[in-house]
């Protein structure tokens, strides 16, 4: 059983007209992340016994008549989302044993309807990067290529099979560029529809729980379920009527997509050709593709830093040794601040929370944080201007292929790999990165954005293009 | 040199709601520690702050009996420092755009003329848990129960010019804070704290001298106390020609003098910036009228209405009303006893000299209104005499029993069967023939001592109107 | 001290953080780096600009004020150091 031939909708139904149990696809998915985890550190933790009970229970459920749109499926989780069954690490060397003591509501909806968690996945050291390098459990292995990062650990699941579909989280582009890395689709949605209740947030304005699967009408699945008002998120917006996650897409034929050109010159010549590949598909389609214009990208992606940073360098602070994770030796209590924080929040965590407070100290302040949130805004309109005028945009997402797992790079080049996806974070936009073609062995995609809530617009058409066209790494896993 | 104090107090009061302002845990004091605590309030990573409606309201309402601008759209902003009793390295208030400013109370200063005392702003923020110093300097203990209570933050400008008026100030809080039914203001339990900014000035000079802060009291007494003690302090320092250093001053009740605390030279740098994770409060300028229109009635207009409503004078009125809990006392006592000024020489005579050595406030002692109505109506059924029925307050406030328990068990009933007190002036008159004769001869004024001698047989319970009439006929029989 | 270095030694010591090694020495030179790379965003002409506030669009979201039972056994679970109902921390020198 290759779970990467079902959608999630058939399986679902499989399991309702009994052609398998919801046991039996969690074992099969079980045994095959096993056998992935050895070779390509996917999960931090795997689910065991505890995924078979709850596959009983919904086969149990199912057998009595209950619909559930989502039986059996088998989810990854992010391990900076919180679910209490298995350990919750954060990407930290600071929380080995923790056991959170509440679920995400994300996860708590997939759970409610029918889908069941097979693993946590790896993730940079306190979620903090795009690649998985910073992970204090190594890096995850790409399946395309093994001397590679994958950018994503459940980017890495889906592609082998090793899960249907994978929460993360998303905050500069991790997500969407996992999903490129590996040649699957993620979606980051608008800010506002899914709660980020149990994520651990490092960006409180940027980060956001998103889905990654093969498909567009998988993630969609997901979406629907996952979405809407939550009473523990104050930015997901209450939609008093649900209208907003039965939004029709937005008639396809003649679709306008805006593709800003001038971005493209600065490529390099494979991924040029990528995008030009992508156009002319998205013409054969009868889509008609126009000029935009977003010339901020760069002072967007600064801005993002700054915001980020400041954030996170609060956002951290909790981290103090005393309610949860592990305190450090030490005689007094400004020793256990010390090396507790340090410990847990690990090298990219120590770097941002003193460049957050750098940027937030006295006379910083209004200097780089005062006018971030200004270009911040400028940035915004940049991106609604650009949407007027055509119904979508196409952008790239990544510059360079995946990194090479010896390769380190300094502060700044890893931070400028952000360029395309950052400055989507800034907008609240939605924006699906899916597969646009091959250069050499490994995949590269690009990113949809569009109106806020077009999420089912962006996996429509992103399905169209994608179309017959998945592939999967062979004998690489 | 003449010197001019200038103090300025900033105000910290727990809101009066169920639970704490950004999640569900009870927000009243348990002994056991940690045990309201939730994801949230131990700031646990994706626990998110949820604002509490109900502390929305009451800081809107405190803001407005405070006489402040309302802000129509205010936002909570993150302070940030490291302390043990912060969880999250962070307290959620506002300090961009609090929900009040620019309000103003009134009281008397030293001369007894009405001065108004400035409120810069009045916001909401969450408090912090409590350390213990474990004992022999092992370490501290930490308990995050009151992490997360609501506050109001209510701080004046710097118009205050003496401890006569800084005590005044806090008084007039309290009573409009009561009365507005945001806090109970209880400064020894904690509900009301203050600290104090105190600086001298030349007479006449316009600039601000160096300040210190004063933390610590935990009474309006030793806020005056303190500040009393500060004052001295600074003047000596001025006097012999050194500058006053600018730091922290801690009042130790005991010891009734200041230690020091920090040196205040540099401020913190909290590097406030909008928490991104709570909504902006938006507020229509209809809603805030409503709020100011429904404002609960204050001191001021309560004692016109025990006035105008119940016939009381008006020094009764101010008296009852001077606390929203003597108030409250006194309308409740009504409800079962309906005689407002029989009720009211009775709690200003007799309850309230008890309650103010006792240091208690109307609303906790165990002499409940109910137990005062019961004291009355004993008496107006002659059960009891009106000075007995003093003698059974004193008890039933000790004891914390009721007045009727009191009375069985001491056996203090009046005593009214006509046979019984008949027999007992037969032989008081017996017993005394010298003030009998003289009766006789027209110095009513024995009767007195006659009643007097009935009562002390009777150990007070005779009924007194009874052992008149009887020595009166008993008298003129002989 | 330069300005730089001065907010940068300011920093370190208010995020409390150890720094192993020459960890110190690389954070302090990568943020010249930065502070140079940040200049487009310095650049940038704000004037009659307003600051984002906040990135999300709800307003006067609130919680009715019902209070639950309180305490989960399992968030004690979680402390490093908890004895007798407290959490510890180690002595606090002023």
């Amino acid at each position: 059983m290759d779970l990467r031939n079902l959608s999630v909708c058939q399986a679902a139904e499989d399991i309702h007209n009994g052609e398998y149990t919801a046991h039996d696809l969690i074992e099969k998915t079980l045994e095959n992340g096993s056998l992935l985890n050895e070779s390509l550190n996917i999960f931090i933790h795997q689910a065991g016994v505890d995924a078979l009970e709850q596959a009983k229970a919904i086969d149990l459920r199912i057998e009595k008549g209950e619909k559930l749109p989502l039986a059996g499926i088998p989810v990854a989780v992010k391990d900076d989302i919180c679910y209490g069954v298995l350990p919750t690490t954060f990407g930290s060397g600071g929380f080995s044993d923790f056991y959170s003591p509440y679920t995400a509501t994300a996860v708590e909806r997939l759970m409610e309807a029918g889908a069941i968690v097979v693993g946590k996945t790896n993730l940079d050291n306190m979620s903090l990067g795009s690649s998985t390098t910073s992970s204090p459990k190594g890096a995850t292995i790409n399946p395309w290529d093994n001397s590679r990062a994958a950018g994503s650990a459940g980017a890495v699941a889906v592609i082998t099979g090793a899960a249907m579909v994978a929460l993360e989280s998303d905050s500069g582009g991790a997500l969407r560029q996992g999903a490129s890395s590996c040649g699957v689709a993620g979606l980051r949605p608008t800010g506002g529809l899914v709660s980020r209740h149990g994520l651990n947030l490092h960006s409180s304005s940027f980060g956001q729980i998103g889905v990654t699967a093969l498909t567009g009408k998988n993630i969609d699945a997901v979406i629907q379920v996952i979405a809407g008002y939550d009473q523990y998120d104050a930015s997901t917006l209450i939609s008093k009527d649900e209208s907003i996650l039965e939004v029709e897409p937005v008639a396809i034929e003649n679709l306008k997509i805006g593709f800003p050109q001038s971005l493209i010159e600065g490529l390099e010549p494979e991924f040029k050709a990528i995008c030009q590949e992508t156009i002319n598909l998205f013409k054969e389609q009868g889509f008609e593709i126009s000029d935009i214009s977003l010339k901020m990208l760069p002072e967007a992606l600064r801005a993002y830093y700054v915001i980020a940073q400041a954030e996170a360098s609060s956002n951290h602070a909790r981290f103090d040794g005393i309610r949860f994770g592990s305190a450090s030796e030490a005689d007094n209590l400004e020793e256990l601040y010390l090396k507790s924080r340090s410990n847990i929040l690990g090298r990219e965590g120590r770097q941002r929370s003193i460049y957050g407070t750098y940027l937030l100290n006295k006379g910083n302040f209004d200097l780089y944080y005062r006018q971030a949130l200004k270009v911040w805004n400028l940035v915004r309109r940049e991106f609604g201007l650009a949407l007027t005028g055509c119904e979508l945009l196409l952008m790239p997402v990544v510059k360079n292929l995946p990194p090479l797992l010896s390769e380190g790079k300094d502060l700044i080049s890893s931070w400028e790999e952000d360029i395309f996806c950052a400055p989507v974070s800034l907008s609240g936009l939605p924006a699906l990165s899916f597969p646009a073609g091959m250069i050499g062995e490994l995949p590269a995609g690009l990113q949809l954005v569009g109106p806020p809530f077009s999420e089912k617009t962006l996996t429509t058409v992103s399905d169209i293009v994608v179309r017959n066209k998945q592939l999967f790494p062979h004998g690489k896993a | 040199m003449e010197y001019e104090v200038v103090i300025g107090l900033e105000v910290h009061v727990e809101l009066m709601t169920e639970s704490k302002l950004f999640c569900p845990c009870p927000n009243h004091f348990v002994p056991e520690p940690n045990v309201h605590t939730c994801p949230v309030c131990l700031g646990f990573p994706g626990a998110f702050p949820r604002l509490n409606s109900e502390a929305v309201q009451q800081a809107l309402t405190a803001s407005l009996a405070l006489n402040c601008d309302i802000a129509l759209s205010s936002y909570f902003d993150r302070k940030n420092y490291f302390y043990p009793d912060m969880p999250k390295g962070y307290q959620i208030s506002q300090y961009y755009e609090p929900i009040g400013s620019n309000g103003h109370l009134t009281i008397e200063d030293d001369h007894g003329s009405i001065k108004k005392i400035r409120i810069g702003r009045v916001h909401m923020e969450e408090d912090a848990g409590k350390l213990v110093h474990a004992a022999g300097g092992n370490g501290s203990k930490v308990d995050y129960n009151r992490a997360g209570v609501p506050l109001v933050e209510i701080v004046t400008e710097p118009d205050l010019r003496s401890p006569g008026e800084s005590r005044r100030y806090l008084e007039q809080l309290k009573s409009i804070l009561q009365y507005a039914g945001v806090s109970d203001c209880k400064m020894e339990e904690g509900s009301l704290r203050c600290d104090a900014n105190i600086s001298l000035r030349p007479k006449g000079s316009e600039t601000f001298g160096s300040k210190t802060e004063l933390k610590n009291m935990n009474s309006f007494k030793a806020v005056e106390k303190s500040l009393e003690h500060e004052i001295q302090r600074q003047s000596d320092v001025l006097k012999s020609g050194e500058e006053v250093i600018s730091q922290t001053l801690r009042w130790e009740e005991d010891k009734q003098e200041t230690i020091v605390m920090r040196s205040k030279l540099e401020a913190h740098d909290y590097r406030c910036f909008t928490d991104p994770e709570l909504s902006p409060l938006v507020l229509t300028a209809e809603a805030v009228e409503k709020a100011r229109a429904t404002l609960p009635e204050m001191a001021e207009a309560r004692a016109a209405r025990f006035k105008s409503g119940y016939n009381l004078p008006e020094y009764d009125a101010g008296v009852l009303t001077a606390s929203r809990c003597l108030a409250d006392y006194f309308e409740a006592c009504l409800e079962s006893y309906n005689n407002p000024k029989e009720v009211s020489n009775w709690i200003m005579g007799e309850l309230l000299a008890r309650l103010n050595a006792a240091g208690l406030e109307a609303d906790q002692s165990s002499f409940l209104p109910e137990h005062l109505a019961e004291l009355l109506q004993m008496i107006d059924e002659n059960l009891i005499s009106g000075k007995i029925g003093k003698e059974v307050l004193e008890k039933a406030f000790e004891s914390g029993q009721s007045p009727r328990t009191v009375v069985e068990e001491e056996g203090l009933l009046q005593i009214s069967d006509q046979g019984e007190l008949e027999e007992i002036v037969d032989k008081v008159v017996a017993a005394n023939p010298d003030s009998v004769e003289k009766y006789r001869v027209g110095t009513t004024k024995v009767i007195g001592f006659l009643v007097g001698q009935v009562m002390k047989e009777t150990k007070g319970k005779a009924n007194p109107k009874l052992v008149n009439e009887l020595l009166l006929k008993k008298l003129k029989q002989v | 001290m330069s300005d730089i270095e001065k907010g940068f030694e300011k920093a370190v010591k208010t995020a409390k953080v150890d720094l192993p090694g020459d960890e110190h020495v690389r954070l302090y030179q990568q943020l010249g780096i930065f502070a140079n790379w940040l200049e487009p965003l310095l650049a940038v002409d704000t004037t009659g600009i307003e600051p984002i506030i906040l990135g999300h669009n709800s307003v006067n979201v609130l919680r009715e004020d019902f209070a639950h039972k309180g305490v989960m056994a399992e968030l004690q679970e979680a402390a490093p150091e908890f004895d007798e109902g407290f959490y510890l921390v180690p002595p606090i020198i002023e």
